[in-house]
C-alpha cells in the first residue's frame, strides 16, 4: 500500500509498510526511548519512515537526561538529550506511547504485529498542563527513581523537571488492603495519609464523601481496615479507626467558626427521594442523594432519628452527641427528617410525590429465646433494654443479679449496660465457647474487664419464675458437635445436663430479625426484602432497598455501603442510566497483597505502634465514653507509620486541586495492536545493585552511594542543590570511588567490564572537583579504561587537576561512628601492602547489567541472547545491530556494554539495517 | 551612540540558566530585567534549559499569543542548537531566519568563571547585539536543490566496503575509491580477528565479492579524490585514476561524500625499545608471523619460546607525542597471545603493560589469555621497561612489576613485540581539498561526537572509521552505517533545503567592477547580462554564505543575507556602547 501522502513522481521508489490511515500501522517498532530508541527513532523519522515509539517510564529520555554531564566534552546532559527528546515527541513522523509496554511480538510476513499495553496513567494528558499542582498536594511520598532513591517523589508525580511530554501520572499499584477490607468503600489510606499530611480536615471530608457518620464510625466501627493492614504484620496495625475518630473530632470542634468547613452540593435538580428508616444505610443513602441535588426526606418511626445508632450501641461506646453531629452533616443539607412515622406502604409513597424510595428499616425485631416463662416479670429483651436506656428511661439494676443470654455484641452491650445500671453481677450465658462467640473479641475483653462474667456451652431451657418473677434461668449444658452452616461447631445438649442460674433478670440477646410487615409481598423466605444484590432495586422498580434489611443483621460498615450503593442506583435509575458503575466497591483495582508490599521495601523503620486508650472500671457507674482520642502527637505518629500500600492512597487531593480536572482516577490501560515492518530493541540495560557486594557495605552505611547517585548529586536538578552525603549533609572533603564494583567480578557472576563506569568516574572526579573545591578525590582502580576518543586526553585532565589514583581493588569498607568510612585496599603503586584510609564518602563505580525486560518481547520467534543475557549480534563486527531474527535490529546497550557516544553509533548502524530492511521487503514502484 | 528607536517589530528573548553552566557565572535575572526595557523587547524571561522541550512549547505559545515576529535565544554555541531554535520559530509560523542565537556560555560564562560582574555585563551587551541584529532581520526563506541519490566513499578498506554495501542497501548509489591497488586495507592482511576469531581475509573476500555483484556499487582501485565543486546533495566529485598508461579523470556527480580512509600504524623510532634489532617487532608484523605460522610459532627457522608484548608503543605518550589511547590495541594483543597460546601452548607470554583497555566483552578474552599461561605484568608509566641484548646474543627486557611489590625484573625473551597504535594518515591533499578539520590528535574531527558524530562542518560530508580516531572494526562499521543513514537522511527525499544566508548583488548598485569575482573561493560568483548592462550574479546554492566577497565591493552592492551591513552595524554599535557603559 503507498503512502498517498508522500509526492512522488512516477517512477520514484517509495517505502511504506502500510498507511496509517487508521494508525495501527507503523514502519517502524522502536522498543525504548533510552538515546538509543531516540537516536533511531528520530534518524528513521528522517528518512521518512513512520515510527512507533514504545517507552514503559512516563518520559522518553531514558538514563542520559538524568545525568549531570557527560564525557569527555563535559557537555550538559540536558543540553544534549533534551533537544534530542523535544525532537522525538515533536516529530511528525514518531508517535511515541509512553507509560507503555510491548506485550508481544509476533511474525507476520516480513512484518510483524506487536501488542502494545498502554498503561493507565490517571491522568487525562489531553487536559494536563504538567503544572505539578498535583505533586504538590499528593500526601504519599516514595523513593524517586529518577534521582537514583537518593530523595522522594510523590505518588502524582511528572517523572522529572525535564520530562518530555511533561505530564503527570498516578503511581497505583493496587487497592490498600485498607481500603479494599471497607465494606463501606471509604478510602482508609487516603484518610491515613491525609492526617499524616496535617491535613486533618480533608481527612474528615474524605470520609465524609462515603457517609456523613465519620464519628460514629471513628467509634463504633469494627474495623476489617486494622486487620488487613500491612502494618500488623510487622509491629501492629495503623490505628485506623482512631485516625477517622481524630478527624471528625477536629472537624466537630471547628464547624460553626466562621472559616469552618464547607461541603461542596449540586444545585436542587427538582426530585424528591423518600428515605424510609434512618439506621446507618438510610442516613448515607439520604446524604448521598442530597449531595446530588435531591430534596430528599427520611421517614423514622422512633422519635429520634438514628436507629441503633442511637437506640442499640450504648453511649459509652457512641455518645450521643456524635450521632447527633454526624446526622446534622445531612440536616445542614436540608434533608428532612420525619420521626415517629412509621410507614406501612413504601412504594405507595410515590403518591405523595416520590420519586423514588429507598427502604432501610434494618432488623428492628429481636429473635426470642423461646423458652417456658420468657413472660415472667424480670425477663426482657436486650434491644428494648438497650432503647429505653438511650431514651432516657434507665432502669435501675442496683444489687440485681443479670443473665444475659446471648454471643453477640448486642449481648455486650446489654451486660456491660446492666453494670452500669448498678446490677450487682452480670453473667453471659452462651452456648457455644468463647471462640465462637460472634462478639467482637475487643467488646467480649472489654465487657470481661468490667466485671461481667461468662458461662460458656449453656443454652437456656426456661426462665425460672417464682411469683411471676424471675429468680433465675434454667440452662441445658452443650457440647461442641460438628461444624455447621456457619464453620463453627454446632452445640449438642449433653443429655440430662441442666441447671439453673440464679437471677433477677434475665436478658435475651440472642439475635435480631427483620419484621417485613410493611413490604410483605417483596419479603423472601427469612423475612428480608428482595433485591437484586448489585442493583438493590426490588421488583418495583422505584423501590429500593439498603442495609440489614435486605441481608439479615451485619454492621455498620455494610449498612454504610449498601446505603451507598443503593444511592447510587436510584440516581442512575433517575437518570435513565444502566444500574452498574458503583467504582467504589465493585470496580476497585485489585487489592495489592501485604507480601507484596513487604517484598518491595526497601528498609523498615520500626514503629511503635499507636493504640487508643481506653478506659475500663471493673464497677462502671456511667455512660462516659471509655475510649479517649488520639492526641495529635499520637495521629501523626500513628498515620506515618503506614506503608502506603497502594502508593497512591486515593486521598482525591489531585483530584480536587487539579485546577485542569485532568484526573482520572477510573482510567483503564488499554492494548493495541499494530503491524510493524521491522523492530529495534533498544531496552537499555540495569545498573548493577550494589548491595549484591555486601563487602562494601551499600544499603547500610549511608555515605556509601553509587555513580548514579552521585550523578544526580552533580546534576543541574538535583535533588540537596549541593553536593551532600546523605548520611548527616555533611559536605564530604575526601571522596572515594571504587572501580568495577560489580563488573570484572565472578563472585557477582559478572566477568564482563563495563566499558563505562571508569570514564563517568573519571568525569565525576573533576565534576567534584569543580563543585566542591577543597574535596581530595581517589579512585580505587583495577585499570583505567579510557579507551575512546579524547578519553586518555579527559584522564590526563583529572590528574592534572589533582584526582588521585591508586591502583588496587577494594577489599572491604566499614564505617566509623562519625559516619566516615574506611577503605581497606592494597595499594599496588607503593609495594602493594594492604592500606587503609579514611573517607567522608565513598562512591561505587556500579556498572551494567543486562534488562532481561526483552526476553517477554517476541512470542512466535526466538530473539537470541549471549551468555551473559544481552541481545545477541550474529555479526556484531560486519553488521552491528543485526539480531538473529530478520527485522529485529538492536541498538545500544541492549546488545552490551556502551557508552553514550557508542550508543548513538551503534544506533545508527541498526537504522541503516532497518532502512535496508524496509527496502528490500516494502519497495514499491510508484505509478502515476 | 543615537538611542534605540523602537521599530515596531515584536521581539522575544530569552536568557538560558543551563543547568547552571551560565547562571553559575552570569547573573541570569540581572540580564532577563536589563533587556526588559529594550526596545522592540516584548518578553524577556529566564529558563533553566532553554532547550528543553517545555521551554520550546512555551516559546511557542509566546510567539503566537504575543505575536512575536522576532526571536532571540542566548544559551549556547550555534553550533548545538541554532538548529533547534530555528525549528521552534518554524514550528510557531514565525520565519526561522528571524531567529538569533546568542553564545553566552562558551563565550562568556566559561570564558569569565572569575568574574561575575564582568560576565554578566558582556551578556548584556551581547544579546542587545542580537537583538539589534534580529530587529533589522528579513524573513528568508530556504533553498530548495535537487539531490542525487548517489554517494562517494574514499577508502575501500573494511569500513569504505561495508559502507557501500550499506547505502546500495538503501537504494543510494554508491561510488567506492580506494588509492591503494587493492581493496581491503588492514583487515585484508589479517588471520583470525578478535572477538570472535573471523578471518579478516576472508571477512574482506566476502565483502568485495558483495560490492562486485551489485550493479548499484562502482569501485574503484588506484583512484583518489582531486577535485570538488558544487554543494550538498550536488556535488561534483573529480576523480583521478592512476593507470599504467597515465592518469584519468572522470567527474562524477555525488550527493553526499563519506571519508573512510582509515589509518597508519605507529611505527617506532629508531631504538625505541631496540626496534630494528632482530626479534623487536611491531604487532602487526608479528600478527602476520603468527597469522603464517603453521603447527609452530617459529622467526627466521628458529622455533620461538617466548615473547615479551610491550604495551602502549606510540601511545599514552608525553605531552607532545601522542597523548591518546589508540583504544584496539590492547585487544589486539591479547587476542593475538591467545592464538599462539592456541599454536602452541609452550610458548611463554609476558605482557607488560599500563592499564588493560579490554573494555567490555574483551574482558573475555583477556581472562581468557591469562587462563592460556600469559603472564601480565604492570610497570609504572615513569619507567617503562628497557629492551637489551642479552649476553647470551638473545633479547631480555627490564621491567619494574608492580603487581609483585615492585619487583625488578630481567626476562629473557626469543622475541619482543611492541604493542603499537594507531595514527592519523597522511591525507594531506584530501583534507585540504575537502577541507576536513584535525583534532589535537591528528585524526578527523565530527562536529559533534553525541549531536552530529559522524557529519563534519562541511555540509554532506562524512567521516567514518578510524580516519575519525583509533577504533575496532565493529566499531567503523557502526560509524560507516551512521553515516549511509545519515545521508539517506539527507538524500531520499530527492531535495535539501540549504540555509539562503547567501550573498545578493543589488544589481541596481553593481557597477560591475569584478572585485567580487576574485574574492569568491567557491566560484559562486558569474557575470550576467542585465537589462543592458553586466553585473556579477551569485548562484545560492554554491555560495556558503562565507560574506568574503561583500568589503571588496566598492560600491555596496553585495550584502549577505541574514548577515546584511545594517544588521551587523547596528549590532556592533549596541556591543560599543555597552562597552561604554562599562567602561
Amino acid at each position: 500500500m503507498i503512502d498517498t501522502d508522500v509526492e512522488c513522481a512516477p517512477g520514484q521508489l517509495v517505502e511504506s509498510t502500510g498507511g496509517d490511515a487508521d494508525n495501527t500501522h507503523y514502519d517502524v517498532l522502536v522498543v525504548g526511548s533510552g538515546i538509543g530508541g531516540m537516536e533511531s527513532s528520530i534518524k528513521l523519522a528522517d528518512m521518512g519512515y513512520k515510527v512507533l515509539l514504545v517507552e514503559k517510564e512516563a518520559s522518553v529520555g531514558g538514563r542520559m537526561i538524568l545525568l549531570s554531564k557527560v564525557f569527555p566534552t563535559l557537555d550538559c546532559a540536558s543540553c544534549i538529550s533534551g533537544p534530542k527528546m523535544s525532537s522525538t515527541i515533536n516529530h511528525p513522523n514518531i508517535t511515541t506511547m509512553t507509560l507503555s509496554e510491548v506485550a508481544g511480538i509476533e511474525r507476520d510476513g516480513d512484518g510483524f504485529i506487536a501488542t502494545v499495553d498502554q498503561k493507565p496513567k490517571f491522568v487525562d494528558w489531553a487536559a494536563c498542563t504538567g503544572c505539578d499542582v498535583c505533586q504538590k498536594v499528593c500526601t504519599v511520598a516514595v523513593p524517586d527513581q529518577f534521582n537514583a532513591d537518593l530523595a522522594a517523589r510523590r505518588a502524582a508525580y511528572i517523572a522529572f523537571p525535564q520530562a518530555v511530554p511533561k505530564k503527570a501520572v498516578l503511581e497505583r499499584a493496587g487497592t490498600s488492603p485498607c481500603i479494599g477490607a471497607c465494606p463501606a468503600g471509604i478510602k482508609a489510606h487516603g484518610y491515613v495519609s491525609l492526617v499524616r499530611a496535617g491535613k486533618d480536615e480533608e481527612a474528615f471530608q474524605l470520609v465524609l464523601d462515603a457517609t456523613p457518620l465519620v464519628g460514629t464510625l471513628g467509634r463504633a466501627c469494627y474495623a476489617p481496615c486494622e486487620a488487613d493492614c500491612t502494618r500488623a504484620k510487622l509491629e501492629g496495625p495503623i490505628p485506623i479507626r482512631l485516625l477517622k475518630r481524630y478527624a471528625a473530632d477536629q472537624h466537630y470542634a471547628t464547624v460553626g467558626s466562621p472559616d469552618g468547613p464547607v461541603v461542596r452540593v449540586s444545585p436542587p435538580n427538582g426530585k424528591k427521594i423518600a428515605v424510609v428508616g434512618s439506621g446507618p444505610a438510610g442516613l448515607t443513602a439520604a446524604w448521598q442523594l442530597a449531595r446530588r441535588g435531591y430534596a430528599v426526606t427520611i421517614l423514622e418511626k422512633r422519635d429520634k432519628p438514628g436507629g441503633y445508632l442511637r437506640y442499640a450501641i450504648p453511649s459509652y461506646r457512641l455518645p450521643n452527641e456524635v450521632v447527633d453531629a454526624d446526622i446534622a452533616n445531612l440536616t445542614s443539607l436540608g434533608v428532612e427528617i420525619v420521626c415517629n412515622t412509621a410507614v406501612d406502604d413504601p412504594a405507595g409513597l410515590t403518591g405523595q410525590g416520590y420519586d423514588a424510595v429507598i427502604v432501610a428499616t434494618g432488623t428492628q425485631k429481636a429473635t426470642l429465646m423461646d423458652v417456658p416463662g420468657e413472660d415472667a416479670d424480670g425477663s426482657m429483651v436486650g434491644l428494648d433494654l438497650l432503647a429505653q436506656v438511650a431514651g432516657g428511661n434507665a432502669p435501675d439494676f442496683t444489687g440485681r443479679r443479670v443473665v444475659v443470654v446471648g454471643g453477640g455484641n448486642v449481648a455486650m452491650d446489654v451486660a456491660r449496660v446492666s453494670r452500669r445500671l448498678g446490677a450487682a453481677e452480670v453473667k453471659v450465658a452462651y452456648r457455644r465457647t468463647k471462640d465462637e462467640m460472634p462478639a467482637h473479641q475487643v467488646e467480649a475483653a472489654d465487657a470481661a474487664a468490667e466485671g461481667v462474667a461468662f458461662e460458656f456451652l449453656v443454652a437456656p431451657a426456661g426462665v425460672v419464675a417464682q411469683d411471676g418473677h424471675v429468680v433465675g434461668l434454667r440452662v441445658q449444658t452443650m457440647q461442641l458437635g460438628e461444624p455447621d452452616a456457619s464453620g463453627r461447631r454446632s452445640p449438642q445438649p449433653v443429655p440430662g445436663a441442666q441447671h439453673v442460674i440464679d437471677a433477677d433478670l434475665v436478658i435475651s440477646a440472642v439475635g435480631l430479625a427483620v419484621d417485613p410487615a410493611p413490604f410483605a409481598g417483596l419479603a423472601d423466605n427469612r423475612g428480608r426484602i428482595s433485591v437484586d444484590p448489585k442493583t438493590l432495586q426490588t421488583s418495583i422498580p422505584h423501590l429500593f432497598a439498603a442495609g440489614d434489611v435486605t441481608v439479615g443483621a451485619t454492621d455498620i460498615t455494610q449498612a454504610v455501603g449498601s446505603g451507598r450503593r443503593a444511592a447510587h442506583m436510584v440516581h442512575r435509575w433517575l437518570k435513565g442510566q444502566s444500574l452498574d458503575g458503583f467504582t467504589a466497591l465493585d470496580d476497585r483495582l485489585e487489592t495489592i497483597s501485604s507480601d507484596a508490599v513487604l517484598a518491595r521495601q526497601k528498609a523498615f523503620g520500626h514503629r511503635l505502634p499507636i493504640r487508643g486508650e481506653v478506659t475500663l472500671a471493673s464497677q462502671p457507674s456511667d455512660f462516659t465514653e471509655v475510649e479517649a482520642p488520639l492526641t495529635p502527637q499520637d495521629a501523626k505518629a500513628g498515620a506515618g507509620s503506614c506503608l502506603d500500600c497502594g502508593v497512591c492512597s486515593e486521598c482525591q487531593e489531585c483530584f480536587n486541586n487539579c485546577p485542569a480536572w485532568a484526573i482520572r482516577m477510573d482510567q483503564k490501560g488499554e492494548t493495541k495492536k499494530f503491524s510493524v515492518g521491522a523492530v529495534v530493541v533498544a531496552t537499555g540495560h540495569k545498573l548493577f545493585a550494589a548491595d549484591l557486594k555486601p563487602e562494601y557495605g551499600f544499603g547500610q552505611f549511608p555515605n556509601v552511594i553509587t555513580g548514579m547517585q552521585m550523578d544526580r548529586l552533580l546534576a543541574p536538578t538535583r535533588p540537596f542543590n549541593a553536593v551532600l552525603r546523605p548520611g548527616d549533609a555533611k559536605m564530604p572533603e575526601r571522596i572515594a570511588y571504587v572501580s568495577c564494583t560489580g563488573s570484572r567480578d565472578k563472585t557477582v557472576g559478572n566477568p564482563l567490564c563495563s566499558k563505562f563506569c571508569c570514564m563517568y568516574s573519571l568525569k565525576q572526579n573533576q565534576l567534584i572537583m569543580g563543585a566542591l573545591p577543597l574535596a581530595d578525590v581517589t579512585m580505587h582502580y583495577i585499570d583505567i579504561r579510557a579507551a575512546g576518543k579524547r578519553y586518555e586526553e579527559f584522564y590526563t585532565q583529572g590528574k592534572d587537576m589533582g584526582a588521585q589514583y591508586i591502583k588496587g581493588r577494594v577489599a572491604e569498607i566499614t564505617q566509623q561512628d562519625n559516619g566516615d568510612l574506611t577503605l581497606r585496599y592494597e595499594d599496588i603503586d607503593n609495594g602493594g601492602a594492604i592500606a587503609e584510609s579514611s573517607y567522608d564518602l565513598v562512591v561505587l563505580a556500579v556498572g551494567i547489567r543486562p534488562n532481561r525486560d526483552v526476553e517477554k518481547l517476541f512470542k512466535d520467534v526466538t530473539l537470541s541472547q549471549d551468555e551473559y543475557f544481552y541481545v545477541a549480534e550474529p555479526s556484531a563486527e560486519l553488521s552491528p545491530g543485526a539480531t538473529t531474527i530478520p527485522g529485529v535490529f538492536v541498538a545500544g546497550t541492549a546488545a552490551g556494554a556502551k557508552d553514550i557516544v557508542d550508543t548513538i553509533l551503534h544506533a545508527g548502524a541498526a537504522v541503516a539495517q532497518v532502512a535496508a530492511h524496509l527496502h528490500h521487503h516494502f519497495t514499491q514502484e510508484v505509478t502515476a | 551612540m543615537t538611542e534605540v528607536k523602537p521599530t515596531g517589530r515584536r521581539i522575544g528573548v530569552y536568557i538560558c540558566h543551563c543547568g547552571g553552566n551560565i547562571s553559575d557565572y552570569v547573573d541570569v535575572e540581572a540580564v532577563r530585567d536589563a533587556l526588559k526595557d529594550e526596545p522592540d523587547v516584548v518578553i524577556s524571561d529566564d529558563p533553566m534549559f532553554a532547550c528543553s522541550d517545555g521551554t520550546q512549547h512555551d516559546m511557542i505559545d509566546n510567539i503566537q499569543q504575543d505575536h512575536l515576529d522576532g526571536l532571540v535565544v542566548a544559551s549556547c554555541s550555534p553550533k548545538l542548537h541554532q538548529v533547534t531554535f530555528r525549528n521552534v520559530a518554524k514550528r510557531a509560523g514565525m520565519n526561522p531566519f528571524a531567529y538569533t542565537q546568542v553564545n553566552i556560555r562558551e563565550q562568556d560564562s566559561w570564558a569569565h568563571t572569575h568574574d561575575r560582574a564582568g560576565a554578566t555585563a558582556k551578556a548584556i551587551g551581547l544579546i542587545r547585539a542580537g537583538v539589534a541584529k534580529t530587529r533589522l532581520s528579513d524573513p528568508l526563506e530556504p533553498l530548495i536543490v535537487q539531490t542525487q541519490s548517489r554517494t562517494l566513499v574514499v577508502g575501500g578498506g573494511v569500513t569504505g566496503l561495508r559502507t557501500a554495501i550499506g547505502l546500495a542497501d538503501v537504494g543510494i548509489e554508491a561510488l567506492l575509491i580506494e588509492r591503494e591497488a587493492d581493496f581491503g586495507g588492514w583487515v585484508a592482511k589479517l588471520g583470525a580477528t578478535f572477538p570472535n576469531d573471523a578471518s579478516g581475509a576472508e571477512e574482506i573476500a566476502d565483502l568485495l565479492a558483495q560490492c562486485r555483484a551489485r550493479r548499484d556499487i562502482t569501485m574503484y582501485t588506484g583512484a583518489e579524490l582531486t577535485g570538488k565543486s558544487g554543494s550538498f546533495g550536488n556535488y561534483a566529485a573529480e576523480i583521478t585514476l592512476h593507470r599504467a598508461d597515465g592518469d584519468k579523470t572522470l567527474t562524477v556527480d555525488v550527493g553526499s561524500i563519506i571519508v573512510a580512509t582509515g589509518f597508519d600504524s605507529y611505527m617506532p623510532t629508531d631504538g625505541e625499545y631496540e626496534y630494528g634489532t632482530e626479534g623487536v617487532m611491531t604487532l602487526p608484523d608479528f600478527k602476520a608471523l603468527v597469522d603464517s605460522s603453521q603447527g609452530s610459532l617459529t622467526y627466521q627457522g628458529r622455533p620461538v619460546r617466548s615473547v615479551a608484548y610491550i604495551y602502549c608503543v606510540g601511545s599514552r605518550q608525553e605531552s607532545g607525542g601522542n597523548e591518546y589511547c589508540s583504544k584496539y590495541c590492547c585487544n589486539a594483543a591479547i587476542h593475538t597471545s591467545t592464538l599462539v597460546d592456541r599454536l602452541h601452548p609452550a610458548v611463554r607470554q609476558f605482557h607488560l603493560y599500563r592499564d588493560i583497555r579490554a573494555y567490555a566483552r574483551n574482558e573475555l578474552s583477556y581472562n581468557a589469555s591469562r587462563e592460556g599461561g600469559s603472564t601480565y605484568i604492570k610497570f609504572p608509566d615513569e619507567t617503562p621497561p628497557v629492551v637489551e641484548q642479552a649476553a647470551n646474543g638473545g633479547l631480555q627486557v627490564n621491567v619494574t612489576d608492580l603487581l609483585t611489590q615492585g619487583m625488578e625484573l630481567t626476562i629473557p625473551v626469543d622475541m619482543v613485540v611492541l604493542v603499537t597504535g594507531m595514527v592519523p594518515r597522511d591525507n594531506t591533499a584530501l583534507t585540504e581539498l575537502l577541507k576536513l578539520p584535525l583534532g589535537s590528535d591528528g585524526f578527523y574531527n565530527e562536529i559533534h561526537p553525541k549531536l552530529r558524530p559522524v557529519e563534519t562542518v562541511v555540509d554532506g560530508v562524512m567521516i567514518a572509521g578510524c580516519c575519525q580516531s583509533p577504533r575496532t572494526v565493529g566499531e567503523s562499521v557502526s560509524a560507516g552505517l551512521s553515516a549511509v543513514a545519515q545521508s539517506a537522511a539527507l538524500l531520499r527525499k530527492g531535495f535539501a533545503e540549504l540555509d539562503p544566508l547567501v550573498a545578493r548583488v543589488d544589481a541596481d548598485k553593481c557597477l560591475h567592477d569584478g572585485a567580487c569575482l576574485t574574492a569568491c573561493p567557491y566560484n559562486a560568483i558569474t557575470t550576467i547580462d542585465w537589462e543592458s548592462k553586466q553585473i556579477a550574479s551569485v548562484d545560492p546554492a554554491v555560495c556558503k554564505g562565507c560574506g568574503g566577497c561583500v568589503p571588496y565591493c566598492p560600491n555596496g552592492a553585495i550584502d549577505l543575507l541574514g548577515y546584511t551591513d545594517a544588521q551587523m552595524t547596528a549590532a556592533i554599535d549596541e556591543l560599543i556602547a555597552s562597552e561604554e557603559v562599562m567602561a
